[in-house]
């Protein structure tokens, strides 16, 4: 490739090295805006028949009711009791998968023994569990934190069980002949090895808890949320609304894992490839 | 002795501490806390409960009419997602441009779309199978789109200057380096398609292993409701494990990818 572009290199250096550079960014977002766009068109193209119009919504539909969410003034406390039911299970998941991991890690007995229920409960989707978390907890906040908490505990759990696993026998042994107790182990070497996979586990947990999130909400966990707006909206077939609540979920989930992914190459920039593709 | 138990040290101490749990659950509600049928049940109940179901066939009857979209989804998700993985891996411009659009899609919480699906097409099968389509396809098109960015370019020209045809480097080259990477988009893809089965029908459905989860927690028959929900995990680890033992087997050198 590069050596035919070597020939013409002379004539047109900087316009070809502006493209080669950008080629990436400008053909992923002209794609987006290409499907935005044919979304916006195809109206105007096929005429439907009344009944396909009322399941059809448009770009500008969906963003106008979007905006119409905000001026209504119902999209924030929506967003609050989402959100706070968010950050919630993730604290607390975060809280209990921490230790747990840790132990699971150091000691292999524990290990052992917790590992096939780790194992069962983390193949089974967790939304089983949800009509016993309803009868449990009844509807609102307290059932939509515990479905965001069973699903951001495990990719935590797991992730933290790899990262203190995978921790340097060299390390631990040189630190323990200086003397170290155990939670010296853990403060020097242990944490700071796993923390990588700890927050490679995080963006994991933050996918599980938007979903625990949606679903949650969508099947009575709660009398409100962004959730209960979408199937409400879907219920009276208003479609615009649907997708609103839609591209919400999708900018917050992009959003927060877009943040943990930035954390997540600081601190692997001084690793070697090998626990970056974990 | 010592050496037996050293060996299979990780199963029986992993299925003792599942029986433990078992008895320890049995033995606390019938001995320890007075039992409150409305709120928690017993392994005892359970099982007898699981028993009646799977005599009368009803247990068979809901995995049947479960399993039968999610076959059709998971199938259109391989025959969709592998092709058009490749196609982002080898041809570079294709890649460019869908990346960004489908990875935003991974990204986000696709289970949100549900409403929609069953708007445009129903609450049977085709409805569910449309879902379990739309969750499993991610996973083959990533894992398949980075098994082609690793196909090392040094094999794809020792073919050609042999002699190979477009062909022989799909045949030789470039599908051994990517079914790894496939084997592995289908375990994740198998508990997508799990969660995509049990949204359609917690959504509306007469029939099938997640409408019947909702309708015996709605009568308050918890212990043929924690049965169904044994089934469904039982089911789960089969499919993840399965998987992943073909993985360890097929392809030790891969091991934890």
């Amino acid at each position: 490739m590069s050596n035919r572009h070597a020939s013409n290199e002379t004539t047109a250096v900087t316009r070809k090295t502006f493209w080669e550079t950008n080629e990436p960014l400008i053909l992923g977002v002209g794609f987006i805006v290409l499907v935005i766009v044919l979304w916006q068109i195809v109206p105007s193209f096929f005429t439907m028949s009344k009944g396909m119009k009322l399941f059809f919504a448009t770009p500008t539909m969906v963003f106008t009711a979007i905006g119409d969410l905000i001026a209504s003034g119902k999209l924030w406390p929506a967003l609050r009791f989402s959100s706070s039911a968010f950050a919630a299970g993730l604290a607390l998941a975060i809280v209990a998968a921490l230790p747990l991991g840790v132990l699971m890690g150091r000691s292999r007995l524990m290990n052992e023994l917790f590992d096939p229920f780790v194992t069962a409960i983390n193949a089974t989707p967790r939304l089983v569990f949800l009509p016993l978390i309803i009868i449990w907890f009844g509807i609102g906040m307290t059932s939509v934190i515990v479905v965001v908490f069973i699903g951001a505990l495990f990719p935590l759990l797991i992730n933290t069980y790899e990262g203190v696993k995978n921790a340097d026998r060299l390390l631990i042994n040189v630190v323990r002949s200086y003397g170290a107790s155990e939670w010296d182990i853990n403060r020097l070497v242990v944490i700071p090895n796993s923390l990588p996979y700890i927050i490679s586990g995080l963006r994991l947990a933050i996918g599980r808890a938007v979903l625990g999130v949606v679903v949650a909400e969508f099947f009575g966990g709660s009398a409100k949320g962004i959730g209960v707006i979408m199937v409400q909206a879907s219920s009276s077939f208003q479609v615009d609304l649907v997708f609103a609540g839609l591209i919400i979920f999708m900018a917050l989930s992009l959003v927060l894992t877009g943040i943990v992914r930035a954390i997540e190459t600081r601190f692997n920039r001084w690793r070697p490839e090998k626990a970056k593709t974990f | 002795m010592d050496k037996f138990f050293e060996d299979w040290r990780r199963p029986i101490l992993g299925s003792l501490a599942i029986i433990c749990f078992f008895l320890a659950w049995e033995a606390i509600l019938t001995w320890g806390i007075p039992l409150n049928k409305f709120i928690i049940s017993k392994p005892s109940l359970i099982f007898a409960g699981l028993f009646q179901d799977m005599n009368s066939g009803l247990l068979w009857r809901d995995l049947l009419i479960s399993g039968r979209p999610l076959v059709f989804g998971y199938v259109a998700a391989v025959l969709v997602g592998i092709p058009l993985g490749v196609v982002m891996g080898w041809r570079v411009r294709v890649g460019y441009s869908l990346d960004p659009l489908l990875t935003a899609f991974y990204a986000s919480p696709l289970v949100a779309v549900a409403p929609l699906v069953i708007i445009y097409f129903g609450v049977g099968v085709a409805g569910k199978a449309t879902l379990i389509f739309i969750l499993c396809v991610f996973p083959f098109i990533f894992n398949s789109f980075a098994g082609v960015r690793s196909v090392d370019l040094l094999l794809i020209n020792a073919v050609r200057s042999f002699g190979g045809r477009e062909w022989d480097l799909y045949r030789i080259v470039i599908v051994p380096t990517i079914l790894p990477f496939v084997v592995a988009g289908a375990r994740f893809a198998i508990g997508r398609g799990l969660i995509a089965v049990l949204v359609g029908e917690f959504f509306a459905a007469s029939e099938g292993v997640g409408y019947r989860i909702a309708f015996y927690s709605d009568m308050y028959v918890l212990d043929r409701m924690f049965g169904y929900i044994l089934v469904i995990m039982v089911i789960a680890v089969a499919f993840t494990e399965g998987i992943r033992w073909a993985e360890r087997t097929a392809f030790p050198w891969r091991v934890g990818m």
